[in-house]
């Protein structure tokens, strides 16, 4: 070596920090434990890090982490001629042209009665099946209905009557939390196929909201009524540019107002007006968004960057970022301690959490190899004087405290004979039970399963 | 920075080599360093080593009769980095780094770290790996041409340009002839 690479070589050594965490033979373990298990199921993950994180049409099966995506795909064509299966298609009726929203998309409000939808929301007609213990009774984890949803699409409404809301394929369902059945349906087809697509829920209206048009400068919300689902409603959100590729969680509500991405800004919609607030522009195209106790409002941009504001006024409060990742990040959630999230880190899908909102503070919660969006982060109670962040997939199913980002409890989802099964969705009906999506791809189950949490998840 | 809150144990994992668990306990920091240099981040360099590590416990017992664990290993990680860099996205620049946390002048750290990534960061993925393989885990010209599965005289002209771009790069001539201690 001559005299400059001694010096490259001595301020690489000295510079070099040491690390925060050592591997340990444990984490090895976990790999090769779970690569092993995704090889006995036929999802084994490839081996090289997601380049984009997301499930387009247009990249079906290539995308890391998204096996469940293409599992729930499989488990309706292959269980098609099951008998649970089988009454369900009979259950719901040939589906007619999605709901939609207007093509335009200038800043815009239309109330529509409900008698002049084309899309008439089914009063229900479900069949109903006795609760059935599955998964080995975790967490006396039960399945009170055999419907295949849409990975974290498990949303929980509370006004008058406790209703469960979910995406199945081609329909908004309403579901009884006491007995699993679809109470009602409406024909809907996401418009961002393989990404979370949350309904949210605002409370004061009784009103469920969805995306109904989310691609290039298009932005639509569609609302229903959260008894019938008949049609209240369309919102039209001006887009800043274009939206993102990769919607992560792009539509929250504070419970007074809902908060959608819209290219490079955030749109704030009076949900009882149908009209939009204000637009606050971001430095980048928004992935997510997540509405925090303490009024701010947190939005994701690339890989990865987390942007926080006023929830009122739309001022920008600060900004932090984490650097080098091969993918985007988001999922989104804010709780009185800080946000939560996902990123894809090589084979692993990671939950986060940043404390106080700044990522450069992040920790690791999770890391769930072939997750895929069962290990989206929910939230369930009043986080600020309790509840749990909860995170599911397919090792294990945990709860964290919304404070501190500690795993409280948490508990192993059984494979059944070393076919994965998953959790996750997890959700806090009106009623006080909790609930997730529950897939089994060896036995072809799928559909909303009850679950008790020990007494550490409550905080 | 990303530190694990919890690890969340697994049932049923394959036996565990003679040794692996002693070479993880003594070489994990070094190699994480080496991640590290190569991906610019701690989560993307625990990857890493995670993989590599992986490789290698199946292989171990032949590994270690020939006395050449961690050039595997090493092997692996450089590989699996040049095939995450052909397969990345590029779209969007990062504009920050993540703050470190140790003691003493801790801006003058982070602003070294910084330097020193943002400078690997211009390099192609080839020579940094030249670089970090040469000059931070100190292997041989023959050896790092092993683990690259190049000759020996790609490994110079790798080295000789690396040299040439890291000459350039703002921050990086003070570092190198001082600097601020870690």
């Amino acid at each position: 070596m001559n005299t400059e690479e001694r010096q490259l070589a001595e301020m690489l050594h000295r510079v070099t920090p040491e690390p925060p965490r050592r591997v340990t033979v444990e984490d090895v373990a976990f790999r090769l434990a779970n690569e092993a298990g995704q090889a006995r199921g036929g999802h084994r993950e490839p081996r090289e890090p997601r380049v984009r994180r997301g499930l387009g049409l247009g990249n079906l099966g290539r995308g890391r982490g998204w096996a469940p995506v293409l599992a729930a795909a499989s488990v309706v064509v292959v269980a098609g001629a099951s008998a649970g299966i089988a009454q369900l298609a009979s259950h719901h009726s040939p589906a007619t042209s999605p709901v939609g929203g207007p093509s335009s998309f200038s800043a815009s409000a239309s109330t529509v009665p409900s008698s002049a939808e084309p899309s008439q929301p089914t009063a229900s007609a479900g069949p109903t099946w006795p609760p059935e213990r599955i998964a080995d009774g975790m967490w006396d984890a039960e399945l009170i209905n055999r419907q295949s949803f849409t990975q974290a699409s498990l949303a929980a409404g509370y006004a008058g009557v406790s209703s469960l809301y979910a995406i199945s394929p081609g329909y908004l369902d309403r579901i009884s939390p006491v007995t699993g059945e679809v109470l009602a349906e409406v024909p809907y087809t996401s418009p961002i196929p393989g990404y979370p697509n949350r309904p949210v829920v605002t409370y004061g209206q009784n009103t469920v909201w969805v995306l109904s048009s989310y691609s290039g400068s298009n932005v639509v919300l569609t609302g229903y009524n959260g008894t019938t689902l008949a049609r209240v409603a369309s919102v039209t959100v001006p887009v800043s540019g274009q939206v993102s590729s990769t919607p992560q969680g792009v539509l929250t509500s504070n419970g007074a107002l809902l908060y959608v991405a819209a290219g490079s800004s955030v749109a704030m919609v009076d949900p009882e007006a149908h009209q939009v607030m204000k637009q606050i522009p971001t430095s980048g195209q928004v992935g997510s968004v997540a509405v925090a106790p303490d009024g701010k409002l947190y939005v994701s941009t690339g890989a990865l960057k987390l942007l926080a504001y006023n929830q009122g006024t739309g001022a920008q409060l600060g900004s932090s970022s984490m650097t080098g990742l091969s993918s985007t990040g988001g999922n989104l959630v804010a709780t009185s301690g800080g946000v939560w999230g996902t990123v894809g880190i090589g084979m692993s899908e990671w939950v986060w959490f940043a404390p106080n909102g700044d990522l450069s503070q992040a920790i690791r919660v999770s890391q769930g190899p072939g997750a895929g969006l069962y290990s989206v982060p929910t939230v369930s109670g009043p986080t600020i004087s309790g509840g749990a962040v909860w995170i599911g997939g397919s090792q294990r199913l945990a709860c964290a405290n919304p404070a501190t980002g500690h795993v409280m409890a948490s508990t192993a989802i059984p494979a059944d004979n070393g076919v994965v099964e998953y959790f996750g969705s997890v959700t806090m009906a009106g009623n006080g039970r909790m609930f997730a999506l529950y897939q089994n791809q060896a036995a072809q189950q799928s559909g909303v399963a009850t679950l008790t949490p020990p007494a550490a998840c409550s905080g | 920075m990303l530190a694990s809150v919890e690890v969340l144990p697994v049932d049923g994992h394959p036996s565990e080599p003679d040794g692996f668990r002693d070479f993880v306990e003594a070489r994990s920091s070094a190699l994480l360093r080496s991640g590290w240099l190569l991906t610019g981040d701690w989560p993307s360099a625990e990857d890493l080593v995670q993989t590599a590590l992986a490789a290698a416990w199946p292989r171990w017992a032949t590994l270690t009769r020939q006395d050449a664990p961690e050039l595997y290993v090493r092997k692996i990680m450089v590989n699996t980095f040049l095939r995450w860099r052909q397969r990345r996205w590029t779209g969007e620049i990062a504009t920050g780094r993540l703050p470190e946390h140790a003691y003493g002048d801790v801006f003058a750290q982070v602003d070294a770290r910084q330097a020193l990534i943002a400078a690997l960061d211009r390099l192609p993925a080839r020579q940094r790996a030249v670089v970090v393989l040469r000059y931070f885990a100190d292997q041989t010209e023959a050896q790092t041409a092993a683990a690259m599965g190049c000759s020996v005289g790609a490994v110079k002209s790798h080295a000789s340009k690396a040299l040439a771009r890291l000459r350039d790069a703002p921050g990086l001539a003070e570092l190198m002839t001082g600097g601020v201690a870690s």
